[in-house]
């Protein structure tokens, strides 16, 4: 289980990438079709969710927790 | 309950500017009341104006966005004319304190049982970034441009000193113990208070050095020490609350307590008129 | 409640008893003179009659309270006087906005501001209607004997419920503390939410039952959706709150009407109107036009009564009523207009009355 972004909701404001203590989110440098600078999900092996477990439970929730436009996603 | 079982999905994505932490409150909320799996349809959320006041309209529930300062007065109304319905107030700190102020004393007074969370940006955001009466001492907005005269509000000293029944403070840089609180308030009857420092890079941060939502997020985690961390000598709550630059908020569970809630009071049996005579 | 029959009470008692009587079941307010006894009585009976009753910090959020309570389908009121009304004035217009209903007594006395506070005026029967911002119609009332503030009361509750919107019935600090003889009749209509279908009123629906209720000051789409920017649903929408009540005009007002034939029209209405009486029983070229509705304008009933005559408005303001009595009197072919105002507190006299006519 790792995070996702959703595109149509982003609105590129960084927060994710500022709460995220294991640093799974870096900046974007693409423009997307929104017209904002979306995070990318660059070491997804790094978080919390996808390392110690392989089941459907959540252990941790801060990125999708402190997200203001509920654009990230656990897949 | 699913996220947009919560929020009308029909309305997403909301309206509040990219890095707002009304998004941050808006997941708490939702977290808060799926944990607990409280029912919408017997909630009201009442609001004032205000970026914060908009937050109900987005909630797949009843929702009252009322005039200006008034959020209080009209759920002690719906509150006791209805006793079975949960009602939350969610609005910002110049709708609930500074045009409000009289009315949130009062409704802690009387112990109505409302729950409010209170989303204290410094300012007034959704009319372009005037000074609140949060806005912390020496900082510049539209209308203090040479810095903040005046001293800001302790609005959860404010709220425990007027007798609510519980009083807690938190920021949006945490989530987690917001989530707690908002579930402890919405389980405690009588007047419940949740504060929440949140960020406004737009219209406040911008304003401070502060534009981007991450630098302003960092300055609010910086500048909150937990209670139970405070280690310097204490002179009053209030030498806290001025804070500047230098600064810093005081964050955790101020009360808990269990003073009876405002309630139906007492049937009396004298006849104030007399029957007409047969 | 009180039961049937014949009572003797002052006209604050009465009108607190006719809320009670309409269904009223809850009630909150501030004190002010005039309108504090209302509000005693209240305390006394609405909690033996199973409602609520609160006491405000002010009178925003007494009628703050009162709507809120009204959104649930709760029939309630608040009763003040000349300046907490203004105070109140942002959420009146709140509550046409939203379609709320709710009553609100207003007890006049001497304006503006503090003005004299015991003393007797008219001075609020524009602002009834004119005092929020924007576009939007209210109902208002004026009784002049206590027993009219019973049958009006139990009135504007219906009212308020049929038509969704903030009924204000006009008292004043003499029929306040006026007492006298009034009968409770057996059969009171009580109209209950939904129950009268009137075209441009949508239906009511309370908070707290799984309607997925979005109520908003803002600009409103049918969804309760804020909608602020649109041309057309701004229009639309303040259009439709203004016509379900002027075009139920005819529904709505309800005027007495006394020798609709003769020359002399005296239009007056409220405690300033019970001069007139004495001047009809006297002489056969006068007749009265009183409305019990002030506001919207009855005038559908105007139209007979209004047909080149001269016309004489009593009220105790120096302006008031008589702009809207003219404007409609001219569009009839009336060209002679007194007024005679009297303010400070002196109730208009059969005399005062009399010197105009005599003049003709």
């Amino acid at each position: 289980m790792y995070p996702t972004i959703n595109t149509d909701y982003c609105k590129g404001c960084n927060l994710c990438v500022e709460v995220c203590p294991k640093t799974v989110f870096t900046v974007g440098k693409n423009l997307s079709q929104r017209g904002y600078f979306n995070p990318v999900v660059d070491y997804r092996e790094k978080c919390t969710n996808f390392r110690l477990q392989k089941g459907q439970k959540i252990l941790c929730e801060i990125c999708w927790l402190t997200c203001p436009e509920h654009a990230i996603e656990f897949i | 309950m699913e996220f947009f079982d919560f929020y009308r999905k029909d309305r997403w994505p909301h309206q509040f500017c990219p890095g707002c932490g009304l998004g941050t409150v808006m997941n708490s909320l939702y977290k808060a009341f799926s944990d607990l799996n409280m029912d919408l349809k017997n909630t009201v959320f009442v609001s004032g104006i205000g970026c914060t006041g908009r937050v109900p309209g987005y909630i797949n529930g009843d929702s009252v966005h009322t005039t200006h300062g008034r959020p209080i007065a009209f759920a002690t109304g719906i509150k006791l004319a209805r006793p079975d319905l949960n009602v939350v107030v969610i609005s910002g700190d110049g709708d609930l304190f500074a045009i409000g102020g009289n009315h949130i004393i009062h409704a802690a007074r009387r112990n109505v049982d409302i729950k409010v969370i209170a989303v204290n940006n410094a300012t007034y955001g959704l009319t372009g970034g005037q000074l609140a009466p949060t806005t912390p001492h020496n900082m510049i907005t539209t209308t203090s441009p040479y810095g903040n005269k005046e001293h800001p509000f302790a609005l959860s000293e404010l709220v425990a000193a007027a007798g609510a029944n519980y009083v807690a403070r938190w920021t949006t840089a945490h989530p987690n113990q917001l989530v707690n609180s908002i579930k402890t308030a919405l389980t405690t009857p009588g007047f419940t208070f949740v504060e929440v420092i949140s960020q406004c890079p737009v219209n406040f941060g911008r304003r401070n050095k502060m534009g981007d939502p991450v630098y302003h997020l960092r300055w609010i985690k910086d500048h909150s020490i937990p209670l139970s961390k405070v280690t310097f000598d204490m002179k009053s709550p209030f030498d806290f609350m001025d804070i500047d630059f230098k600064g810093i908020y005081t964050i955790g569970e101020f009360v808990k307590r269990d003073r009876a809630p405002y309630g139906k009071t007492i049937e009396t049996e004298n006849n104030i008129l007399r029957p007409p005579k047969e | 409640m009180l039961s049937p029959g014949r009572y003797f009470l002052s006209g604050n008692v009465a009108v607190a008893e006719a809320s009670l009587l309409a269904g009223c079941r809850f009630y909150s307010g501030y004190p002010i003179t005039p309108s504090s006894e209302i509000m005693e009585h209240m305390a006394a009976r609405m909690e033996k009659e199973g409602g609520v009753f609160i006491q405000t910090e002010d009178e925003i959020s007494a009628i703050a309270a009162a709507i809120g309570a009204g959104m649930t389908g709760t029939k309630s009121m608040t009763a003040t006087s000349g300046p907490g009304f203004s105070l109140m004035q942002e959420n009146i217009g709140y509550a046409a906005m939203t379609e709320t209903p709710v009553v609100i007594v207003d007890v006049m006395r001497g304006g503006p501001s503090t003005g004299q506070v015991t003393i007797v005026a008219q001075g609020d029967v524009m602002q009834a209607r004119f005092g929020s911002h924007g576009d939007y119609e209210n109902i208002v009332l004026s009784a002049n004997s206590v027993q009219e503030l019973i049958d009006l009361t139990i009135r504007a509750f219906n009212l308020s419920v049929m038509f969704r919107n903030p009924v204000i019935l006009l008292s004043d600090a003499e029929l306040a503390r006026m007492i006298e003889k009034v009968e409770i009749s057996k059969d009171i209509e009580n109209v209950d939410f939904n129950q009268v279908k009137i075209p441009d009123v949508p239906e009511f629906r309370p908070l707290g039952r799984g309607n997925k209720l979005a109520i908003t000051g803002l600009t409103h789409d049918e969804r309760g959706y804020p909608i602020t920017t649109d041309v057309n649903v701004h229009r639309t929408l303040v259009t439709r709150l203004v016509n379900k009540i002027k075009n139920n005009e005819k529904m709505i007002s309800d005027v007495e009407i006394i020798n609709p034939e003769a020359k002399n029209i005296i239009v007056s209405y409220g405690i300033s109107s019970r001069a007139a009486y004495p001047i009809l029983k006297k002489r056969r070229d006068v007749g009265l036009f009183r409305p019990r509705t002030l506001w919207p304008f009855p005038e559908s009933k105007a139209k007979d009564v209004f047909e080149d005559k001269n016309i004489i408005t009593v009220e105790m303001n120096l302006r008031g009523y008589d702009l809207e009595v003219e404007r409609v009197a001219r569009k009839y072919g009336s060209k002679n207009f007194r007024n005679i105002k009297i303010i400070g507190g002196e109730v208009p006299t059969p005399k005062h009355i009399m010197e105009v006519l005599e003049v003709n």
